[in-house]
């Protein structure tokens, strides 16, 4: 179990066999109106559903494809807007960071943050995530198997972090493709940390459209039903209320009005597992046997 | 004396921890495999804190997971050595006599006993061969 929350924020605590968390929020903080107006929109969104959850956006997008796409609104301004949406809300933020020199600054007002999926195995980046003293949301490389991911988690631990969740976004199956891979999730939780399922980052279609990436948002929410079934500790999905215009991953990010449908699915998917683990006992099917 | 009147003990003959693999419980297996391999023993001892002995790893292990196992060797070598592991394995105390310790590995069919302490912490591991050779210059 890990505890996400510092100081006067509600922590919101994932893992074992604890209610679902929501991790989520749009891609980039595109500004302090927008990232405010979402966190209301959300935050009242999660209320409704009964789901705890973690605000999340970034303030520097390092990895887009393009040079002309929009880069983030810069770490100092970002992580003003995100202190402030955390002492307004009252509830943890994360974002990620994609330089080890910005990891002290991130975790000093982060309540968890985040390594991004290109860097999962860069062992600068993991000792200054560790070295922030909060939780850190580890994310599976596109090119890792889930298994090697305890590598990293092992990089983590060797700098004294013990709170870790692992988030699957998707594997790479060739070029400008993802395949989701189910298994990855039980693989990860062997770790004995909680694992996440990115449900918009695991439809995107990397780079496909040239100088940006696409994705095939209408699988949502069945790879949602599926993450859920198989079993995870928290669902990860960026948000947006006007996708089209969304300054980054205008093509994964989910239209908020799909978003209350979509945690009320994943709730009941969750619990319904937890139920039938309840009844049925633990998976116990053994390699071999 | 004959063999059969030994008063050898395991603890007279066994090997010491730094001279047969001994690894950690968070062990990769392909670590314990490298370690198995670097000291030419086909046996690994997986310690806890406090060397308590928590598993042995056996190249006849190893040999019957590769006839069941089907996920990929990258995912095999990835698992913590102590997932495929005995977890109650065969042992032997320092002060049993070694003739009988060698009379339990001819009856199990084993080459190696792991020797523990009452409170379970590993001491050092009986090998067949020297201790076999130990019993036969007792016969000299």
């Amino acid at each position: 179990m890990i505890e996400i929350g510092y100081g006067t924020v509600s922590p919101v605590r994932i893992g074992e066999k604890l209610p679902l968390a929501f991790i989520g929020g749009p891609c980039a903080i595109e500004g302090r109106d927008h990232a405010f107006r979402m966190a209301e929109q959300i935050g009242k969104i999660c209320r409704q559903v009964g789901l705890s959850w973690i605000y999340k956006s970034c303030y520097d997008k390092d990895c887009r494809s393009s040079p002309d796409s929009f880069h983030g609104i810069g770490m100092h301004e970002g992580l003003r807007i995100l202190a402030d949406i955390r002492a307004e809300f009252g509830i943890p933020v994360t974002s990620d960071f994609s330089d080890p020199a910005w990891g002290a600054a991130t975790g000093e007002v982060c309540d968890m943050v985040q390594v991004p999926a290109y860097l999962c195995r860069q062992t600068s980046m993991l000792r200054v995530a560790a070295n922030t003293g909060r939780p850190v949301h580890l994310k599976k490389g596109q090119f890792m198997s889930p298994w090697n991911m305890k590598n990293s988690v092992r990089k983590l631990e060797a700098n004294g972090c013990e709170q870790i969740l692992l988030t699957d976004r998707g594997t790479f199956f060739g070029y400008n493709m993802l395949v989701n891979d189910m298994t990855s999730l039980p693989i990860m939780a062997r770790t004995g940390y909680p694992v996440c399922f990115d449900a918009t980052h695991s439809i995107q279609l990397p780079t496909s459209m040239g100088n940006i990436s696409g994705g095939q948002r209408e699988f949502i929410p069945c790879l949602v039903r599926a993450a859920a079934a198989c079993g995870i500790n928290a669902l990860f999905m960026e948000v947006h209320d006007d996708p089209d215009n969304a300054k980054s991953d205008a093509n994964t990010v989910l239209d908020i009005k799909y978003l209350e449908n979509i945690l009320i699915q994943a709730k009941i998917a969750h619990e319904m597992r937890l139920e039938i683990l309840d009844k049925l006992g633990e998976d116990n099917v053994h390699p071999g046997k | 004396m004959s063999i059969r009147e030994s008063e050898m003990l395991v603890g007279d003959v066994m090997l010491s921890p730094d001279r047969f693999p001994v690894v950690g419980q968070r062990t990769l297996l392909k670590e314990a495999l490298e370690e198995m391999s670097r000291m030419r023993i086909g046996i690994a001892c997986i310690v806890g804190q406090d060397q308590q002995l928590l598993g042995i790893l056996t190249d006849g292990d190893l040999r019957r997971m590769l006839l069941k196992v089907q996920k990929p060797f990258s995912a095999f070598f990835a698992d913590d050595a102590l997932d495929h592991a005995v977890t109650s394995p065969l042992k032997v105390l320092p002060g049993d006599t070694l003739l009988q310790a060698v009379r339990l590995m001819d009856e199990k069919r084993v080459w190696d006993l792991p020797v523990v302490g009452e409170d379970g912490r590993l001491l050092g591991l009986l090998h067949l061969h020297p201790a076999v050779e130990a019993l036969l210059s007792t016969d000299a």
